[in-house]
C-alpha cells in the first residue's frame, strides 16, 4: 500500500507538471500560431492607446518577450523556490509555492487562491453531503418500492434535476426564495469563522441549487445500482441463509452498491474543490469558480496558471483517494 | 427634423415634477446648488437633481459586476471609476458636478485653486494649490506630492492602466524617464518638465502647445500622493486619501469599504460631498443578480453604469413605478463600424459612401438593444454632449431609416463596382450586441450587393493583435470593424484625435482604425492643441465631425443608452454627461 | 410414512407478466423422506430451479402466485409467514447454489459468511460462530481452515468455493439440503470431489438432499429417486435404477439418447431432441412435449388435446405420457436396435 502511494504521488507531480505545461501551450502558442506577437499580446495588460514604450514596459516586466521555455522555466522555478517581487518601493519574497503576480493586479496569486478556497470548500462540501445522502437515499427507496408512486415520481424528478443547467435553477432558486419571497434575502458570502448560522443560512440556496443537479444524478445511480445488486447471487444467497431482509439490504446490498458510488463521489468532489464554477458565478460566491472566470476574462496568465494547477492537483488527490478507498473497500482489488 | 428623445422626455419629467411639487409632494430638504426639481420621473435625473439633500449618514452599497482596473486613482482608466475615485482622490481639476452638458462637462478647479493658464504659447501650465489640504492623515499636501503622484505614473511596469498624456506631451527628459521606482534615489523627483518652485506651486513644460491641458490634469494621475506611503503595484490596497473618504478595508476583486476621512473639509472640492456613513462596493456580483439587488433595495448603486440587463430593463419600462425611478441617458458611448480607407475596394470613397447610405440604420439600432436599451441612431461621428456638436444626416439615417438603396446604387456606380463587391466584417465575437450588429449590417450590404463575411475576434485581443493592427487588417481585408468609444474629455480633441488624426495611427492598439489621413482633419486637431478659445474649439468640433463623415470613415450606429435605476432611498443623484452615469461623489441616503 | 420430511403436493408456481402469464411450475407433486436423495432433472426453463426457490420461500417479494402445498416436516409452507419461513431457511432448510464465485459476496470473508449464518439462527457470540466456522471448512475438506477462515471468496479455488458454499449451508445442521446445479460450474474432477463430499455429509448428517441438474451423470451417482420435469410439469417419477433401466417417458429417452455416456463406446453421435423447450406462457396443448414428440401420432390426437395424467407403469414408478404400455415398449426397443444400427454402420465406415 505504501509503495501504491508513492508511486502515485509521483504520478502526481508529473501530471501537474503536464497541466502546467498544456495550459502555457494553450496561452501562448495558439496566439502565436495565428499570428500574434509578445508586442500585441502585451497591450491588453495597458491602458487605452499606450505609447509604444509603455507596451514595451509591460512585456518586459510581465516577462512576455523572453521565450517560452524561459517564462515556463521561471514558473517552475517560483514554485519550487519561490521569487522575489518588486512593487516598486520594495521588495517581497514570494514564498513556495509561488504561482506568480496577477497580470492584472499585481498581487500575488496564492494569496488570493488561498482566500478563495474556504468558498469553495463551502459550497462543495456542504453541497456533497446534501446531494450523497439526499441522492442515495432516494435512490435506495426507490430501488426497493420499484414501480411505486414514488419511484416513478422521484425518478421523473431526478430525470428533471439532471437536465436543468445550474444558471437555470439557481437564478430561479433566487427569484423565489431571494426575492420574491425573500426567505433568504442578500445572499451574500460569509466566513464560518465569523458567523456559522448566517455562514449556513446565506449558503443554503447555492448548495441546494448544486446539490439538486447531483443528487438527481446519484438517486439514478444508486437507484441503477442497488436493482443491479439486489438481483446478484450473493443477495439470493444472503436471503437463502435466512437472514432478515433488513440485514439482506444494508449489509449486503448496500455495502456493494455504495462501491461504485463512493469512488464517483470522490471524482464529482475532487472536481467541484476546483470551483463551482457556474454555482459561484450565479450567487455570486468569491470562490476559485469565479476566480476562474475573471482570470480567463482578464487574460491574466498566472491567475490562469495558478488555478488550473490547483484544481488540477484536487482532481488528481481526489483520484487517489478513491484508488485507496476503492482497495480498502473491495478486497478484490487488493490482491 | 426628428427631435432628440432624451429632451422630450425630460420635458415631461420636468412637467410632472412641477405638478407633483404644486400638489405639495417634494420631498428633501434644501438643494445642491443645482436645479431644484426634486420630484422622481422617468429621465428626470438626466437634467435634475433628484432627491437633493444635505441628509448625512447611511450606507451606499455598489455592486460591480467586474472589478476596477485599479483602486490606485493613478492606476485607472475606465469611465465609472474616474467618477468613484473622486470620493477619495483629488486631482488639480475636475468636471462641475452638475446635470446637463452645459453644466456638467465645465471643466473646473479641483487640488488647484483656478483653472491653468498656458502660457509660453500654451506650451507651459502654472497651477497653484489650495491652501490647508492635507492627506488623510493630516500631513500636509505639497505640489511635490502632484509631481510624485505624475511621476509615478511614467512605469508603466507597474502602474499599466492609466492614460499616457503624460508621456507623449511632457518635455524636457519625459521621453526617457522611466519614473520613481527604479534607481529610486537618483529618479525620485527627477521628471524635470515638471516644476515645483514652491510647495504651492507646480509648473507643466509641454513639447508642443497643447490647449486643452486642463483636460489633461483632470485625470486623477495628479491626485497627490506622498511619496514615502507609495507602495507602488501595492498602493491599491490603501490609496492615501485627499478626498471626502477613506478607505478602510480592501479585498482584492472581492470588496473594499470607504469611511468618510475626517480631514477632508468641503472646500478643497465643492463637487463631492461627504454625506454617507459608510461606503462599501461589491466586486464580481452576477450581473443580472446586481439588478434584483437594486430593485429590491439591498444595494444602492450599479458601480458599472452601463444600465441594467435585458430582465430587468422589460421590468423597469413595463411598471410604470419602477420606470420614474430609471433614467436612460446617453452613456457617453457611441458604437460604429470603422470602415477602413486602405483596404480595396474601400479605399475609394465611393465605395465607403455606397456602405453609408445602403445599411439599414434602424436594424443597427435594433441589434445594439433598441431605442432604450441600444440608443438613438446616430449619424455623426461624435457624440451629441461634446461641446460644440452640431447634429447632421449626411447619408439620409433618419428620412430613410431603412436604408438608402438608390442612393448607394448610385454610390456603387460611382466606385466603378455597380453590383457591389466584396468585404470582410470583423467584430467581438464575445459582445452579443456586436454579433447581432454584424448580422444585420451583412444583411442589409447584401441587399445592394456587397458581399460581407463576418469575422469575429475576442475582446481581449480585439484591439492588441487583430483590429488594432494595420497589417493584420490589411492583410486581412478587414474593411468594416466594429468598435466603439468613449472621450477622454468633453471635446473634440478628448473624443476624436486618437480616433481620426493620421498621427494617432500606431502599429498595435490602434485606435484609427479606419487609418484615416485626411490634411484637413490632421490640420484642424492641430489648432485645436493650440488654441484655447471656446468658440474656436466648437467650431473645430463640428468641421471635424462633418468631415470625418464626408470621409466615409466612420459608420455610426447608436449614440449609446443605458436603463440606470436610482433606488428611491438614494439622494442627489444625477447623470454626470462626462461618465454617462449618476455622479458617484455626491450621492446620500435619505 | 414415518420418516417423510418434505410433501409436495400439487404446487403450481405462476407469474403474471406484461407478456402473459408464466406457468413456470404447473402441478407438481412429490415426496421425500430423510436420508434420500431426489435428482431433479430438466432442460433450462422446466421448471425445477424455480421449485427449489419455491420450497425455499425465496419468491416472497416477487410476484409470484403460489398455490398448492408444501409440507416441511408436516409443517405447511404455503402461506406461512415471511417471517417464520425465514427462520426455517438456513435452519431447518438451506440451499446452495450453481456459482459459488457469485453467489457469495466478495466483500466478505468466507469465515464470516459462514458465522453469519450461524449466528442469525443461533444465540451464540462471535467466537463461538467463528469457531463453528473454522470446524466447518476442515469437515468439507479445506485444508488449513483456520487461516483460510478469514479469506475471501476470489482467494479461493472454484472447488474450494464450492466447499465453502456447502459449509455454509451445513452450518445450523438442515434437514433439507437443495443443490442447485452444485457442479455445472467445476471441472470435471472436481465435480467428482464435490459429490462425494455431499454423499458423505448426507451419511453423517441423515439429511434429505434434492439434487437439481440438467446433468444425468450427476443424478446417476447421487440419486435414490428421480423426477423428470419438463414445462413445468412432471414428465416422469420413480427411482433411479427404475428409469435409467426402464425410462417410460420419450422425453427421457431423448435426455438419455442425448447424453455422452461413458459406460459405452461412442460410436455414433449425440442425438439431441429436435426442437427447443416451449415457452412457458404458451404452453402447448393437450401433452407439453407432443410438438418435439416423435410418437405423438401415435395417441389418435390425445398428445395434442389433452394433459396427460401421471400414471404408475411400475410400483413407485409414474409416467404422465398417452402411449401405452405396449406401445412404449415397442417404440422403447425400436430405439435401440437404431442404436445399435447406426453404430454398426459406423464401425464398418471406420469412424469409430
Amino acid at each position: 500500500m505504501v509503495t501504491f502511494i508513492i508511486r502515485r504521488l509521483f504520478a502526481t507531480v508529473f501530471l501537474l507538471i503536464v497541466v502546467s505545461m498544456i495550459t502555457f501551450a494553450i496561452f501562448f502558442l495558439i496566439p502565436k500560431l495565428a499570428g500574434q506577437t509578445s508586442y500585441q499580446l502585451a497591450i491588453q495588460y495597458v491602458g487605452r492607446n499606450p505609447t509604444r514604450a509603455a507596451v514595451l514596459e509591460i512585456e518586459d516586466k510581465l516577462g512576455l518577450n523572453a521565450p517560452i521555455y524561459l517564462q515556463y522555466g521561471r514558473f517552475l522555478k517560483a514554485i519550487v523556490l519561490g521569487t522575489h517581487y518588486n512593487s516598486g518601493t520594495s521588495t517581497t519574497y514570494c514564498p513556495p509555492p509561488c504561482f506568480g503576480y496577477s497580470f492584472k493586479s499585481q498581487q500575488p496569486v496564492w494569496p488570493q487562491m488561498v482566500s478563495d478556497l474556504p468558498v469553495t470548500l463551502s459550497l462543495a462540501i456542504g453541497a456533497a453531503v446534501i446531494w450523497l445522502v439526499g441522492g442515495v437515499t432516494i435512490g435506495i427507496i426507490s430501488a426497493l418500492k420499484r414501480g411505486t408512486l414514488f419511484d416513478r415520481l422521484s425518478m421523473g424528478l431526478a430525470l428533471v434535476g439532471v437536465s436543468l443547467p445550474i444558471f437555470f435553477t439557481g437564478l430561479i432558486a433566487l427569484e423565489l426564495f431571494s426575492y420574491k419571497w425573500p426567505i433568504f434575502p442578500n445572499v451574500q458570502y460569509v466566513s464560518l469563522t465569523t458567523n456559522p448560522l448566517l455562514w449556513a443560512r446565506n449558503l443554503i440556496l447555492p448548495w441546494f441549487v448544486l446539490a439538486l443537479l447531483y443528487a438527481a444524478l446519484y438517486a439514478r445511480l444508486t437507484r441503477a445500482g442497488m436493482l443491479e445488486t439486489m438481483s446478484e447471487d450473493f443477495i439470493r444467497t444472503a436471503r437463502a441463509k435466512g437472514l432478515q431482509e433488513r440485514t439482506v439490504i444494508f449489509k449486503h446490498g448496500l455495502r456493494a452498491t455504495l462501491t461504485p458510488i463512493i469512488t464517483i463521489f470522490g471524482m464529482d468532489l475532487g472536481l467541484l474543490l476546483g470551483g463551482a464554477i457556474i454555482t459561484e458565478v450565479t450567487f455570486s460566491l468569491h470562490g476559485l469558480g469565479l476566480f476562474t472566470v475573471e482570470a480567463v476574462q482578464n487574460q491574466d496568465l498566472p491567475e490562469i496558471l495558478g488555478v488550473t494547477m490547483l484544481a488540477a492537483f484536487f482532481i488528481v488527490i481526489a483520484n487517489l483517494v478513491v484508488d485507496i478507498l476503492y482497495a480498502v473497500v473491495d478486497p478484490r482489488v487488493r490482491h | 427634423m426628428r427631435r432628440p428623445r432624451t429632451i422630450g422626455l425630460a420635458a415631461v419629467g420636468a412637467v410632472a415634477a412641477l405638478v407633483a411639487a404644486a400638489c405639495g409632494g417634494s420631498s428633501g430638504g434644501g438643494t445642491s446648488g443645482s436645479s431644484s426639481s426634486s420630484a422622481s420621473a422617468f429621465n428626470a435625473a438626466v437634467t435634475h437633481v433628484v432627491n437633493p439633500s444635505t441628509h448625512k449618514g447611511g450606507t451606499i452599497i455598489f455592486d460591480n459586476s467586474t472589478a476596477p482596473d485599479s483602486t490606485d486613482a493613478g492606476n485607472t482608466y475606465y469611465a465609472f471609476n474616474l467618477n468613484f475615485v473622486m470620493l477619495y482622490a483629488l486631482p488639480l481639476t475636475t468636471y462641475k458636478s452638475c446635470p446637463g452638458t452645459t453644466c456638467g462637462n465645465t471643466i473646473v478647479p479641483g487640488l488647484a485653486t483656478t483653472l491653468g493658464v498656458g502660457s509660453d504659447g500654451n506650451k507651459t501650465w502654472t497651477y497653484h494649490l489650495k491652501s490647508g489640504v492635507k492627506f488623510e492623515d493630516g500631513t500636509p499636501v505639497t505640489s511635490q506630492d502632484v509631481k510624485y503622484a505624475v511621476e509615478r505614473t511614467f512605469d508603466r511596469g507597474v502602474l499599466a492602466n492609466g492614460p499616457s498624456y503624460f508621456a507623449s506631451l511632457l518635455a524636457g527628459n519625459a521621453a526617457s524617464y522611466k519614473g520613481p521606482f527604479k534607481n529610486r534615489s537618483k529618479n525620485l523627483m527627477a521628471l524635470n518638465s515638471v516644476d515645483t518652485p514652491n510647495s504651492s506651486t507646480i509648473v507643466f513644460h509641454l513639447n508642443q502647445p497643447f490647449a486643452d491641458f486642463n483636460y489633461v490634469v483632470a485625470f486623477p494621475q495628479t491626485a497627490p500622493v506622498p511619496p514615502n506611503k507609495d507602495t507602488g503595484a501595492n498602493y491599491q490596497n490603501h490609496p492615501i486619501s485627499t478626498g471626502p473618504y477613506k478607505f478602510q478595508s480592501y479585498q482584492l476583486n472581492k470588496q473594499y469599504t470607504l469611511v468618510p476621512n475626517p480631514q477632508w473639509k468641503p472646500s478643497w472640492n465643492p463637487q463631492v460631498k461627504q454625506l454617507a456613513s459608510k461606503i462599501i462596493v461589491n466586486l464580481n456580483v452576477n450581473a443580472n443578480d446586481i439588478d434584483n439587488r437594486l430593485l429590491a433595495g439591498d444595494i444602492q448603486v450599479d458601480q458599472a453604469g452601463t444600465g441594467v440587463q435585458a430582465p430587468a430593463r422589460a421590468k423597469i419600462l413595463s411598471t410604470p413605478s419602477l420606470k420614474a425611478d430609471s433614467d436612460a441617458p446617453i452613456n457617453a458611448h457611441e458604437w460604429f463600424y470603422y470602415i477602413n480607407t486602405k483596404v480595396p475596394p474601400l479605399n475609394n470613397l465611393h465605395c465607403r459612401m455606397a456602405v453609408e447610405y445602403a445599411y439599414n440604420k434602424t436594424n443597427m439600432q435594433t441589434a445594439y438593444g433598441g431605442p432604450i436599451a441600444g440608443g438613438d441612431i446616430a449619424t455623426t461621428a461624435m457624440l451629441p454632449n461634446i461641446l460644440g456638436f452640431q447634429k447632421f444626416d449626411l447619408y439620409h439615417a433618419l428620412t430613410k431609416p431603412s436604408g438608402d438603396v438608390a442612393a448607394a446604387k448610385q454610390q456603387l456606380q460611382e466606385c466603378g463596382h455597380p453590383n457591389g463587391f466584396s468585404t470582410n466584417i470583423a467584430y467581438r465575437s464575445d459582445r452579443p450586441r456586436e454579433v447581432a450588429s454584424s448580422q444585420a449590417l451583412q444583411a442589409s450590404l447584401a441587399s445592394v450587393g456587397i458581399k460581407t463575411t463576418l469575422k469575429g475576434y475576442t475582446a481581449a485581443n480585439y484591439y492588441g493583435t487583430f483590429a488594432g493592427v494595420p497589417t493584420y487588417v490589411h492583410s486581412h481585408d478587414l474593411g468594416l470593424l466594429a468598435g466603439g468609444w468613449g472621450p477622454d474629455w468633453p471635446n473634440a480633441y478628448g473624443w476624436g484625435w486618437a480616433l481620426y488624426d493620421a498621427k494617432a495611427i500606431v502599429s498595435a492598439g490602434n485606435a484609427n482604425i479606419s487609418e484615416l489621413n485626411d490634411a484637413n482633419i490632421n490640420k484642424w486637431f492641430l489648432a485645436m492643441e493650440q488654441t484655447t478659445s471656446k468658440s474656436q474649439s466648437n467650431a473645430y468640433a463640428n468641421m471635424i465631425n462633418r468631415q470625418v463623415m464626408k470621409d466615409a470613415a466612420i459608420l455610426p450606429a447608436v449614440y449609446a443608452k443605458a436603463l440606470l435605476y436610482r433606488p428611491p432611498g438614494l439622494t442627489n443623484v444625477y447623470v454626470q454627461p462626462f461618465y454617462g452615469m449618476y455622479n458617484y461623489g455626491v450621492l446620500g441616503t435619505k | 410414512m414415518p420418516d417423510t420430511l418434505l410433501e409436495v403436493d400439487d404446487l403450481h408456481i405462476h407469474f403474471p407478466t406484461d407478456d402473459g402469464l408464466v406457468k413456470a411450475v404447473d402441478g407438481l407433486t412429490f415426496s421425500l423422506e430423510r436420508g434420500r436423495t431426489l435428482g431433479i432433472v430438466g432442460e433450462s426453463g422446466s421448471g425445477k430451479s424455480v421449485t427449489s426457490l419455491g420450497i425455499m420461500g425465496l419468491h416472497h417479494g416477487s410476484n409470484a402466485r403460489i398455490t398448492g402445498h408444501i409440507k416441511l416436516d408436516g409443517e405447511e409452507l404455503v402461506g406461512a409467514t415471511a417471517n417464520r419461513i425465514r427462520e426455517l431457511r438456513g435452519s431447518k432448510m438451506a440451499m446452495i447454489f450453481q456459482d459459488p464465485l457469485s453467489s457469495l459476496h466478495p466483500f466478505y470473508t468466507v469465515g464470516s459468511q459462514i458465522a453469519e449464518a450461524y449466528l442469525v439462527h443461533n444465540q451464540v457470540g462471535k467466537k463461538v460462530a467463528r469457531k463453528h466456522a473454522v470446524d466447518l471448512l476442515g469437515r468439507v475438506g479445506i485444508p488449513q481452515p483456520a487461516t483460510r477462515v478469514d479469506d475471501y471468496p476470489h482467494q479461493f479455488s472454484g472447488g474450494m468455493r464450492q466447499r465453502a458454499m456447502i459449509a455454509m449451508a451445513l452450518s445450523c445442521d438442515p434437514e433439507l439440503l437443495i443443490a442447485d446445479e452444485p457442479t455445472t460450474a467445476l471441472d470435471v474432477t472436481v465435480q467428482a470431489q464435490i459429490l462425494d463430499l455431499i454423499w458423505d455429509l448426507q451419511q453423517e448428517y441423515h439429511s434429505a438432499v434434492i439434487i437439481i441438474t440438467h446433468d444425468l451423470g450427476v443424478v446417476a451417482e447421487l440419486s435414490d429417486d428421480i423426477l423428470v420435469m419438463y414445462a413445468g410439469r412432471m414428465a416422469e417419477y420413480g427411482s433411479a435404477e427404475h428409469t435409467f433401466d426402464e425410462p417410460g417417458h420419450p422425453y427421457t429417452w431423448g435426455l438419455l439418447a442425448s447424453m455422452p455416456r461413458i459406460d459405452e463406446v461412442r460410436l455414433e453421435r449425440l442425438v439431441p431432441i429436435k426442437g427447443t423447450p416451449p415457452s412457458l406462457i404458451n404452453v402447448p396443448s393437450g401433452c407439453a412435449f407432443h410438438p418435439r414428440c416423435r410418437y405423438a401420432g401415435f395417441t389418435d390426437g390425445r398428445s395434442q388435446a389433452e394433459v396427460p395424467e401421471l400414471r404408475e407403469v411400475a410400483p413407485g414408478h409414474l409416467v404422465a405420457c398417452h402411449l401405452t404400455g405396449d406401445q412404449r415398449r415397442k417404440f422403447r426397443t425400436q430405439l435401440d436396435l437404431e442404436e445399435t444400427e447406426a453404430s454398426a454402420a459406423r464401425m464398418t465406415k471406420g469412424d469409430g
